[in-house]
């Protein structure tokens, strides 16, 4: 009898086992699409309805941590399946995701194009890869009244005055490091680099693809200068960037250049223990403030294995439509990527405490002149890794602009 | 018929589970490693034999690498070994409390390895980290010190974590061997005249080799598959990186599934090695005579 059901239980799992590797095609017939999206990006059910109800379609949300989105769409595409008919693309994969032919173009109107900055990140070739659906987009921030203790009267224009302001909050003993950037060996150290270079001379990248030289070198001796003087936080070396950010709002730094969320963030008590006294300013330039800052904005595409192309692209065009921008904002607190949708949520009061956020907005531009490359990870490694040693002390700014520079022009085929 | 069956029915769902899950994956790693395929390239996919393997080899970032395993490997097996043989003699003392302290000594090792890095990183930031507060509070520094910023005193850190999480594996394993050791042999030893460590020495130690053994294979398997605690204390950055990190980064990061198998098969052969000494402890035999 034991055996009888030894044998009854093993095929019973044997068979349980290839009835689970079986594929199932479900609701046929009816119009279903998947949306593969982290949790700050997921529109709640009352939107969704409301989607359904206009055009049939339902969507089915795949909830999915943003680190594991990319290795899911990856593994996907490379096996010819997709991971989820609508995907999250962050700025940093379009050029992988673009030389990898994993992404469908997305028509869009001209007027629509006019009223997004951000879409040049999300284009290569001419072709819309991807249609952002939450801006940020680098912003400077200083504290007015740390800077009034020290006497300073104005907020810093140049990144030179930046400097000499840090070293008078120092000496006034007002705060011990006044300047918060991130340097630790991730991506944050990666885009403070390529954003202060572009901010303080115009220029990241050649032509063809490899540093400008003069330019990175510039900032990268901008951030040796700092930490020597012990104007940066040593904990910035090695804690996460959005650690780094946060000095600002425990008052533990008295200028910073960072993501357009801190706006709101420095007016949220829970958050910040020195609401009132953060205003979010234009970023600095060489001879005044910047004619550029660098967007790190986050967009939907669709996949090329996507067995339900015309519901994404559907899909895709309400949910960054701005009504939905407007929506979002609300449920998600997503920073329109609209430029008229921003405009009328700071005249109309939604957004509070918003500063010089519209007018920088309207300077974001791509410091990628060819489009984000294929090898922006490696690239991006290379990067972070070389300042990272440079703010140890391994390396010094000539050292960590060659180590980088090395890999670069290795990767761009020079 | 059905007597000559029955083994391979009972045995099919376990084959069927290791085929899918172990061994089509390691030939189909093995046939990619043999393959220029960069995900971000896929129409320039071509067999390049060991080229994968000779560019892993040549590569400066992998050496780096081996040495922080290796560096890894020695400190977490020493530290392991030595510990662990206290925890298990401690927990064989017949107490009240010996239940209670059983339990607090496995508790490290049900913590998820990545929330033991977590934790450990609230303790070692030189920010807000717990150890620098101690340390300044108890004026033993001025300064935070930078725990995390050196090399050599990040990989003392990543391994002291990756210790305690080992532990209690190992102390386990140690204590079933110390109280599977006869009785009647420490009896005799005593009723001979012998000092309680020359009793140590010359029974408990060598009757628990074997245990010993086995302990040491497994923490350094663990040792060598260290991924989790080295993210959390610093990310994916060059200073503690370790093979498998390398691998991750340069399969899952740089989408280079040619060269990142290449490294998978040279990760798998180190621990192998390893393995082999497990399996060898495992069939060792305990004499008593």
């Amino acid at each position: 009898m034991k055996k009888v059901i030894s044998v009854v239980l093993c095929l019973g799992l044997t068979m349980g086992m290839m009835a689970g590797c079986g594929a199932k095609e479900e609701n046929e017939g009816s119009r279903q699409i998947t949306f593969m999206i982290p949790d700050w990006g997921v529109p709640n059910d009352e939107l969704l309805a409301e989607f359904t109800e206009e055009t049939g379609i339902d969507v089915v949300i795949n909830e999915v941590s943003w680190d594991d989105i990319r290795d899911k769409i990856a593994i996907a595409a490379s096996g010819g399946s997709s991971a989820a008919d609508v995907v999250e693309v962050d700025w940093s994969w379009v050029g992988e995701f673009y030389a990898a032919d994993w992404l469908e173009e997305i028509e869009l109107p001209e007027e629509e194009k006019a009223d997004m900055p951000t879409l040049d990140t999300f284009t290569v070739e001419g072709k819309t890869l991807a249609v952002p659906y939450a801006n940020d987009y680098r912003l400077s921030y200083y504290n007015t009244v740390q800077y009034k203790e020290a006497g300073i009267q104005s907020p810093p224009k140049t990144w030179d005055e930046v400097y000499e302001n840090a070293k008078i909050l120092k000496e006034a003993k007002v705060v011990d490091y006044p300047f918060a950037i991130p340097l630790n060996a991730e991506e944050a150290a990666t885009t403070s680099l390529i954003w202060l270079a572009y901010t303080m001379n115009g220029v990241v990248f050649n032509g063809d693809g490899t540093l400008n030289r003069d330019s990175v070198l510039a900032a990268l001796n901008y951030e040796e200068k700092m930490l020597q003087e012990e104007l940066i936080d040593p904990s910035d070396k090695t804690s996460s960037g959005m650690d780094a950010y946060r000095r600002l709002l425990s008052g533990d730094a008295g200028f910073m250049t960072g993501p357009t969320s801190f706006a709101a963030r420095s007016s949220n008590s829970e958050e910040c223990s020195v609401v009132g006294q953060i205003e979010p300013i234009l970023v600095p330039g060489k001879i005044g403030n910047s004619e550029h800052t660098m967007a790190l904005p986050e967009a939907i595409g669709i996949t090329k294995f996507s067995k339900n192309k015309e519901d994404a692209e559907t899909f895709v065009k309400w949910y960054t439509s701005p009504k939905m921008q407007k929506e979002l904002y609300k449920t998600n607190s997503a920073i329109p990527t609209h430029n008229t949708v921003l405009e009328e949520l700071i005249s109309d009061g939604t957004i509070t405490d918003s500063g010089a956020m519209l007018e920088e907005a309207k300077r974001i531009s791509s410091p990628f002149p060819n489009g984000v490359p294929s090898y922006y990870s490696e690239m991006s490694n290379a990067i972070y890794n070389a300042v990272n040693k440079m703010a140890l002390g391994e390396l010094t700014s000539e050292e960590a602009f060659a180590e980088m520079d090395g890999k670069i022009t290795e990767l761009a085929g020079k | 018929m059905m007597k000559k069956a029955l083994p391979y029915l009972l045995l099919a769902p376990m084959m069927i589970i290791m085929g899918v899950l172990v061994f089509y994956p390691v030939i189909e790693t093995f046939s990619y490693s043999l393959k220029k395929w960069k995900l971000t390239a896929p129409g320039d996919i071509s067999f390049v034999g060991l080229g994968n393997y000779v560019s892993v080899l040549k590569s400066p970032s992998f050496w780096y690498s081996l040495q922080n395993t290796l560096f890894l490997l020695a400190v977490v097996v020493l530290f392991t070994t030595i510990i662990s043989i206290a925890v298990a003699l401690f927990l064989n003392v017949e107490s009240r409390v010996s239940g209670l302290m059983l339990a607090a000594a496995v508790l490290p090792w049900a913590l998820p390895p990545y929330v033991n890095g977590v934790l450990w990183k609230f303790i070692m930031s030189s920010g807000y980290g717990f150890l620098n507060k101690l340390l300044i509070t108890l004026h033993v520094t001025d300064q935070p010190v930078e725990w995390l910023s050196s090399r050599w005193l990040l990989l003392l850190a990543v391994a002291l974590v990756v210790t305690w999480r080992s532990i209690p594996f190992m102390a386990l394993v140690c204590l079933a061997g110390r109280k599977a050791l006869p009785g009647s042999l420490y009896e005799a030893a005593r009723i001979d005249g012998g000092s309680s460590f020359q009793i140590f020495r010359k029974i408990t130690v060598p009757l628990m080799l074997p245990f010993v053994g086995i302990g040491i294979t497994s923490t350094s398997v663990t040792a060598v598959n260290v991924f989790d605690e080295i993210v959390a204390l610093s990310g994916m950055g060059d200073l503690g990186k370790n093979i498998v990190v390398e691998s991750y980064l340069t399969t899952f990061s740089f989408l280079d599934f040619g060269k990142g198998s290449a490294i998978t098969y040279l990760v798998m052969l180190l621990a192998g090695i390893l393995g082999i000494f497990y399996l060898r402890s495992l069939n060792r035999e305990v004499m008593y005579g």
